[in-house]
């Protein structure tokens, strides 16, 4: 346990590091880049609540993703930012729970076939039949940013403290669902269904909620991303960010709180990095993504247990 | 008549994808996702091929041979370490490839649209029962159905196919008994890319070659082995025609609509069948 708790703090001080380093630093380009990386990694906490802990395989969260940027930009000049923000949340979970009505049906690798198709669903009739709400291909512009306390959050500065914020409730939320009974049921669910099944859980129920609450961090993550980039497109609905969310969480560890965010950070650092001398880093990184899926199955959260083992070792 | 040629055709070109998808599924347990990156590429390297030599035959002979390599390496480099591992991983490993596949074509073709020209025995349209029909349609027709054919031959009756679905449905035992069952996997993943390779360069005169194409195909095929019920052959060839017919059909009478009629063929037959058409047992692959 104590080697757990280890590497826990191991991670929580480089992420806490990060936000650290944005926050003192006066370059414009690290702090866009923790930003992107503080959105992306609350979106990747969500999917790894049912990638690492339930054991299901979505690729159909860039719909949950897209509809909580669709919601915000349309909702905000309404309703205001935090209720919108809010209503993201609830758009994002009721759309997972529509998807899960039809995807839950199978189980397994057939559930990873059938969100890829729903989502592709989604992303279709966003990016044609619903041209009306959505704008069609060329989506909305002027997506607005919070409007609280008299704050100028249009300055990046500003917002990015107002990501941190939510970052750190959303992290906190997430602890708790992993430490609490629901926590441990969705574990048993992924260790062996039919025996969880047996001895009374519901397993479908506890597979929908995981999906929903997934899908209600999905749908914040990517009220946020719309807001920071003052616009939402059908892009965000493309089965690609179902991909990278992906990439991501397997990048950094699945089934830990904290190595989503890492693998979001090394994913956005190499991306940055790479697209600086090469417009193919995204052939180099799926082949980084190969090799760390058949030689780093756990992830960057895997070498920091190896550290809190080493750790561990020469306290004795 | 001309709505059934296409549909005929169309489902004859999602056979060959989704007999790809299903036999890879039966030996390795692995969902393919990169078999629609790997149809891309059949229909480029058809491109390249008829780009050098005029002619379309040589490329059609060719371009599924040289993926079905691509196909074999793959498999010995990256999945054969991860067998013993979830299936999960064999998944990620395949979505690996599309990011790979992708961004080489582009590195070695480019982002512009390519066309590869209908060959020119097919090019001139037929007067059949009183409509023009695109005589290359007819031969997809053809081809699909003697490549199913061959196919069926070769899974039910030659030794090769027998040692293929003694492996499939057992493969520790057929290990003891002397069958090399990794030589098989890595066989039948060859197998399965030459045939969405040959699938690719079938479709190449039809439609502009570019990046988008394998992910469109790769829905279209998802939706026919879930139809079909997956690993199951004789399921895949009636979802095939069931698809390709619903979407001739929808390109006729409902032009606005045809890209949805996928997934409400989908969705119907998930909320009737949930274990596809032509399955009797539940599914927990």
């Amino acid at each position: 346990m104590s080697m757990f708790r280890l590497d826990q703090v191991l991670m929580s001080t480089a992420i806490a590091a990060m936000i650290v380093f944005a926050a003192v630093s006066k370059s414009e380009e690290s702090l866009n880049l923790i930003s992107l990386i503080l959105i992306w990694g609350l979106f990747a906490i969500g999917f790894d609540l049912i990638f690492g802990m339930a054991g299901m395989l979505s690729f159909g969260h860039a719909a949950m993703f897209g509809a909580g940027g669709y919601a915000l930009a349309l909702l905000a000049p309404q309703l205001g930012f935090v209720p919108s923000l809010l209503v993201a949340a609830v758009a994002g979970a009721v759309l997972a729970f529509l998807l899960s009505v039809f995807a839950l049906r199978v189980s397994g690798l057939f559930f990873s076939l059938l969100t890829l198709a729903l989502a592709q669903l989604v992303y279709i009739l966003a990016s044609t039949k619903l041209r009306a709400f959505t704008g069609g291909l060329d989506g909305i512009p002027g997506v607005l940013r919070p409007a609280l306390f008299g704050v100028d959050f249009f300055n990046n500065r500003n917002y990015f403290y107002f990501l941190v914020v939510v970052f750190v409730i959303g992290v906190a939320i997430m602890a708790v669902l992993r430490v609490s009974p629901f926590g441990s049921a969705l574990k048993a669910v992924q260790a062996n269904d039919v025996r969880a099944e047996q001895i009374g859980y519901h397993v479908q129920r506890l597979r929908q909620c995981a999906f929903m609450i997934s899908g209600a961090y999905a749908g914040v993550s990517g009220a946020l991303l719309a807001s920071l980039m003052f616009y939402v497109s059908p892009q965000m609905l493309h089965w690609s960010t179902s991909g990278d969310v992906l990439i991501m969480t397997l990048l950094g560890g699945k089934g830990t709180l904290l190595g989503p965010v890492l693998g979001v950070a090394v994913f956005e650092v190499l991306k940055e990095e790479l697209s600086q001398f090469t417009e193919h880093w995204y052939g180099i990184l799926g082949i980084v993504f190969i090799l760390c899926t058949i030689f780093l199955p756990k992830g960057i959260a895997g070498l920091f247990a190896v550290f809190g083992r080493i750790g561990k070792g020469a306290s004795k | 008549m001309s709505t059934i040629v296409i549909g005929l055709s169309l489902s004859f070109l999602l056979f060959l994808l989704a007999a790809g998808l299903t036999l890879i599924f039966g030996m390795l347990g692995v969902i393919n996702f990169a078999h629609g990156a790997l149809y891309m590429l059949g229909a480029y390297v058809c491109y390249q091929i008829v780009h050098w030599t005029g002619s379309f035959w040589i490329g059609l002979a060719f371009a599924p041979l040289v993926v079905a390599a691509l196909g074999a390496a793959m498999e010995v480099i990256t999945l054969r370490p991860v067998y013993n591992r979830d299936h999960i991983y064999q998944l990620l490993l395949t979505f690996g490839f599309i990011l790979v596949i992708e961004e080489s074509v582009r590195l070695i073709w480019g982002l512009d649209y390519k066309q590869v020209p209908t060959p020119a025995l097919f090019s001139q349209p037929i007067a059949l029962f009183g409509s023009q029909i695109p005589s290359y349609r007819l031969f997809i027709i053809g081809f699909g159905a003697l490549v199913s054919v061959l196919l069926f031959l070769l899974l039910d009756r030659s030794r090769l196919g027998m040692v293929i679905r003694a492996a499939s449905s057992d493969s520790e035992m057929a290990q003891t008994l002397g069958v090399d069952v990794s030589k098989v996997r890595t066989a039948v993943f060859a197998l399965g890319s030459g045939l969405a390779a040959l699938g690719g360069v079938v479709a190449a005169p039809l439609v502009p070659i570019e990046l988008g194409m394998g992910f469109s195909v790769i829905i279209d095929c998802f939706v026919v082995v879930i139809i079909g019920g997956l690993g199951n052959i004789k399921g895949a060839i009636f979802a095939a025609l069931l698809l390709g017919m619903a979407r001739a059909a929808g390109f006729t009478y409902a032009p606005e609509w045809v890209e949805l009629i996928t997934f409400v063929l989908l969705i119907a037959t998930l909320m009737t069948r949930p274990a596809g058409l032509f399955s009797r047992k539940g599914r927990a692959a």
